[in-house]
């Protein structure tokens, strides 16, 4: 099998990249009706699996699980996670061969052996739908011509997919249809209906493609979501341990730090995020987000470079060969990292203290949004998905963080998140280690010595403006805004 | 003065009525307003204290010899003395009956203040009238003359401010205050905003009992006070469901709910099996079983919480379930309030916003509201006596306060069936006292069937006579 992508020429390759469009919710008018009594058979019940198909039934939609043998005969918990929530189980021989719709939720390494088995087993004319692209656009997996290929990919745990329509609402979700496999034309019909049926059309759904969905996705998570935090969480730890700062208020300054000043992303994007610091401290985190950004753009494109070209997946894919012995490696070192063992300490941290004190924290999550955002637009993604592939996520994982720090994090995103993670703290820890050296405690750990609280207003205005021209700051006030007319909570 | 001490008191009023179990400590210094709903016992209460009503039981002591009382029962007892004496009179000269100023003379301890009195309040020119012709206003100010220059050790007043014109009513709180001083008083007062500064506590009555006592410098309690009196007395009606959004129609001969043969089973630990139940229309059901007897799955099994909803024999609201209907269709016709649903209501918007949710069902709001929905909402706001407080984040609400905005929440689209499980649960017993009097005037003013998940028989709720316990030994 070859790269999908790279069998592209340039102009398709740009086309797929660009395609991305906020879809409004009178698009959804017609609800779960294409699916309407369509029988859904979804492989796999583990976090999108069980999560999505309790949405999809609480939808009035037909839902059973179909598993591995192996799991069936020995109760896993995939199993107990069906048969206690009352659905049907049952072999791929048994349900696939009347299954309409066919949801594929294992995880992404084991796609092409799961699809390989199950494809002969599908009647002629069925769907078969993913919730990641990696499988068709990395590895291009070629799917029989009769069937219909969509991807339906909430852009959050599974936990949340169902914690979210629960209380009667749903989480941003991108949905495609793979071009190949649309032979009767009724895969997007599929995905709005399938997407409707999650929750999904509430909270705001991107129509995509395949292509921008896997290469947006695989490029935020390797490095401003997950590599620039757990980078930015050694660095700053270190820094502050060798400048003296208590060990217990290190540990706990950046385990929380980053949810409570990435929150403010939420509400307002970087510009509410850098408002939040004094005028002094706002034109220092501006600076050192400057020099970072120089430091760092060359290997925000080798990712993208490596990510569009196909040498990240192929690196990995090697690695998955290799009994993921350096994923297992990594994570094995990441455990045993000081700002991993050392626990938060007991001590009361104001939230604007978190601000104040986490200036270089705050400079490091505007350095690796914007340089993210701006790489993928520039690699032609569009602005919409960048956005939400950067900024919009960065939150959400803040949180794992603040849960149980790097293990939470590197737990609850997906291997290929993970394994991408690792790569880009390996080359941005050393890539730093410079521009580290001269930073001491007044940017992180003790704050600023603010005697004098004035600044030169011809620079404060400068770096506002700049601040708030940056296009991820464009793009994100229309989105939000968007958000914010379907979801007055957040 | 001394402490006046009634312990474990009853006093009995002809019959009629009856006050048991009173305790109650009046300190020196202290002044007491007593409040609560009408027919409560609130004025039997102070009357008592002035030697009204027969003694039953209880101890007695500190109670000053000379108590003044002011109250419509002792004024209509004059006026009746003052008849029965014209009846006496009926073979001689017709008699017009005591004339106003011997009224005040009879008792009076300071002639300067009672001269005073007449002047201020405007009695001057009746003063050689006969009592029994003043209008009730008029008599109400005697009485109060006559109270005020007694020199009591005691002043009672029960709702001492009714019907008197603004220039009275603004001496008489003066001189209350002046007086306060000096003489230690009760007062009666059906409403908080005439509330006079001296008042050190409140006491609130009920059924004859007193229910609460209070500080008047505690603010929380006297806000949950002042909201359980709102409930009870304001004549707000319960607000009508929005007549733009009105639910799919019910096939009325069908029930609302019909189970058959249900069980729940986690593993190989069954709650309950073959359990039967129909709910009909208008139907009040109370729910009672142990803990783990599977209640608030049997629930779930009808709002389509429960996965195994899926997995039973259960019709709502004309459906059967696992044929294609969404959850969405049936919980439009439900209201629900639990403990679990205010944990899990963790949301900064508004009161006025959460309230709105009940129309979507949803937890927070994420749908635009209409004028209408609004505007209900506010009405219900008026009702929990809330509305001031509209756009305050619900996140910041008393534990109580937020049960009584999620009742409101479940009600405001007027859903065939209101699911209460244990809506007093967590609460003590004023926001007991102010969830039930929420859910009584719910059960009164319309046509929900009620279905209450209670263990506690003080919580019991009138109107409920339909009965299902759950064993909790996997039978039903
Ligand atoms: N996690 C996220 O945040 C997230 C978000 C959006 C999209 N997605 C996508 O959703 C998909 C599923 O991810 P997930 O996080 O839900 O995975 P998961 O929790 O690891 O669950 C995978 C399920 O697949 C089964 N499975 C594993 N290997 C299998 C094999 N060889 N053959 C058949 N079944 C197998 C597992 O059951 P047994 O091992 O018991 O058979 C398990 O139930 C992926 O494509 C992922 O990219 C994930
Ligand atoms: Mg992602």
């Amino acid at each position: 099998m070859a790269n999908y992508f790279n069998t592209l020429p340039l102009r398709e390759q740009l086309a797929e990249l660009g395609k991305c469009r906020f879809m409004h919710l009178d698009e959804f008018t017609e609800g779960v009706d294409a699916l309407k009594g369509k029988k859904i058979v979804v492989i796999g019940c583990g976090a999108q699996g069980l999560n999505q198909g309790l949405n999809l039934r609480d939808s009035g939609l037909d839902v059973s699980y179909t598993l591995r043998a192996e799991a069936i005969e020995q109760q896993r918990q995939s199993w107990k996670n069906a048969t206690s929530n009352g659905f049907t189980v049952g072999t791929y021989e048994e349900l696939l061969p009347t299954a309409d719709v066919v949801l594929n939720l294992t995880p992404d390494k084991q796609h092409t052996s799961v699809v390989n088995t199950i494809m002969p087993l599908m009647k002629h004319g069925a769907c078969l739908s993913y919730s990641h692209g990696f499988n068709i656009v990395e590895e291009g997996m070629q799917i029989r011509d009769d069937i219909t290929v969509i991807m339906v990919a909430p852009k959050c745990p599974g936990s949340e997919v169902r914690a979210e329509y629960v209380r009667g609402f749903g989480v941003p979700t991108l949905i495609a249809v793979h071009e190949d496999n649309d032979p009767n034309g009724e895969g997007l019909a599929l995905a709005k209906a399938y997407a409707v049926g999650t929750g999904g059309h509430k909270a705001g759904v991107l129509m995509s493609s395949f292509i921008a969905e896997v290469k947006s996705d695989l490029m935020g998570e390797q490095t401003i979501l997950c590599g620039m935090l757990q980078t930015g969480s050694l660095l700053c730890f270190d820094k502050m341990i060798e400048e003296g700062i208590d060990a217990g208020y290190a540990s706990k300054l950046i385990q929380y730090g980053w949810e409570t000043t990435t929150e403010a992303l939420k509400y307002g994007g970087v510009t509410n995020m850098m408002d939040r610091l004094s005028n002094p401290a706002k034109i220092r985190a501006f600076d050192l987000a400057e020099q970072m950004k120089d430091i760092m753009r060359p290997l925000y494109w080798k990712h993208q470079d490596d990510i569009m070209t196909g040498t990240f997946s192929s690196g990995m894919m090697d690695d998955w060969a290799n009994d993921d012995a350096k994923l297992l490696g990594w994570r094995a070192d990441t455990a045993e990292t000081a700002f991993e063992k050392t626990p938060a300490g007991d001590v009361e941290i104001s939230e604007q203290e978190y601000f104040d004190n986490g200036i270089l924290m705050v400079a490091m999550v505007k350095a690796g949004v914007e340089l993210a955002f701006e790489t993928m637009t520039a690699a032609g993604i569009i602005a919409d998905s960048a956005y939400y592939e950067s900024l919009h996520e960065t939150p959400l994982i803040a949180n794992t963080i603040a849960r149980k720090k790097l293990y939470e994090m590197n737990a609850t995103i997906s291997d290929t998140a993970e394994y991408g993670c690792y790569l880009y703290n390996h080359a941005c820890v050393p890539l730093l280690g410079e521009f580290i050296k001269g930073i001491s405690t007044d940017v992180i750990g003790k704050g600023l010595d603010l005697s004098d609280t004035g600044v030169d207003n011809a620079r404060l205005i400068e770096v506002n403006a700049a601040i708030r021209s940056h296009p991820v700051e464009a793009i994100g006030g229309v989105l939000r805004g968007y958000m914010a007319d379907m979801k007055q909570i957040i | 003065m001394h402490v006046i001490r009634l312990d474990a008191v009853s006093v009995d009023f002809d019959g009629r009525f009856q006050l048991s179990d009173i305790n109650w400590v009046i300190e020196p210094g202290q002044h007491w307003l007593v409040t609560g709903t009408n027919g409560s016992g609130k004025s039997a209460l102070v009357a008592a204290l002035a030697g009204m009503g027969e003694r039953m039981s209880g101890t007695w002591s500190g109670v000053p010899e000379r108590v003044a009382l002011v109250s419509y029962e002792q004024q209509a007892e004059l006026i009746e003395a003052e008849l029965r004496k014209d009846d006496a009179d009926i073979l001689d000269v017709i008699s017009e009956g005591t004339p106003v100023g011997e009224i005040i003379d009879a008792g009076c301890q300071d002639r300067d203040l009672a001269n005073e009195l007449v002047d201020t309040l405007g009695l001057r020119p009746m003063i050689d009238r006969a009592f029994r012709k003043l209008s009730t206003g008029e008599t109400r100010k005697v009485m109060l003359v006559r109270a005020l220059t007694s020199q009591p050790d005691l002043l009672v007043l029960d709702e001492p401010f009714d019907g008197l014109d603004g220039d009275s009513l603004a001496w008489l709180q003066d001189h209350l205050r002046v007086l306060a001083t000096t003489v230690p008083m009760v007062i009666v007062l059906n409403r908080f905003d005439e509330i006079p500064e001296f008042i050190t506590h409140v006491a609130y009555v009920d059924d004859g009992h007193l229910a609460h006592r209070v500080e008047r410098s505690d603010e929380a309690s006297m806000a949950d006070l002042y909201q359980l009196l709102h409930l009870k007395t304001s004549d707000l009606e319960v607000p009508q469901a929005d007549p733009a959004d009105r639910l799919p129609a019910l096939n009325p001969s069908d029930p609302l709910v019909r189970i058959t043969d249900a069980t729940i089973r986690y593993d190989e630990n069954t709650v309950f099996e073959h359990l039967d139940w129909t709910i009909e229309t208008n139907q009040h059901w109370q729910l009672s079983g142990p803990n783990g007897s599977g209640k608030t799955g049997l629930l779930s099994l009808i709002t389509g919480d429960h996965p195994q909803c899926y997995v039973n024999d259960i019709f709502v609201f004309g459906f059967q379930r696992g044929t294609g209907e969404s959850i969405w269709q049936i919980k439009q016709y439900i209201g629900y309030v639990s403990t679990a649903l205010q944990w899990e209501y963790r949301v900064g918007t508004g009161l006025r916003n959460v309230i709105i949710s009940g129309f979507f069902d949803s937890i927070g709001l994420y749908s635009k509201s209409t004028d209408m929905q609004k505007a209900i909402a506010d009405e219900w706001l008026a009702l929990l006596g809330m509305s001031e407080r509209a756009d305050e984040p619900f996140s910041g609400l008393s534990f109580g306060d937020r049960r009584l905005v999620l009742i409101a929440r479940a009600m405001v689209k007027h859903p065939p069936l209101l699911i209460l499980d244990e809506p007093c649960l967590g609460l003590d017993d004023m926001n007991r006292q102010l969830v039930l009097a929420l859910i009584e005037r719910i059960c009164a003013s319309n046509e929900t069937a009620v279905l209450y998940v209670n263990h506690r028989p003080q919580d019991a709720i009138r109107g409920i006579d339909n009965h299902l316990t759950l064993s909790g030994e996997s039978a039903s």
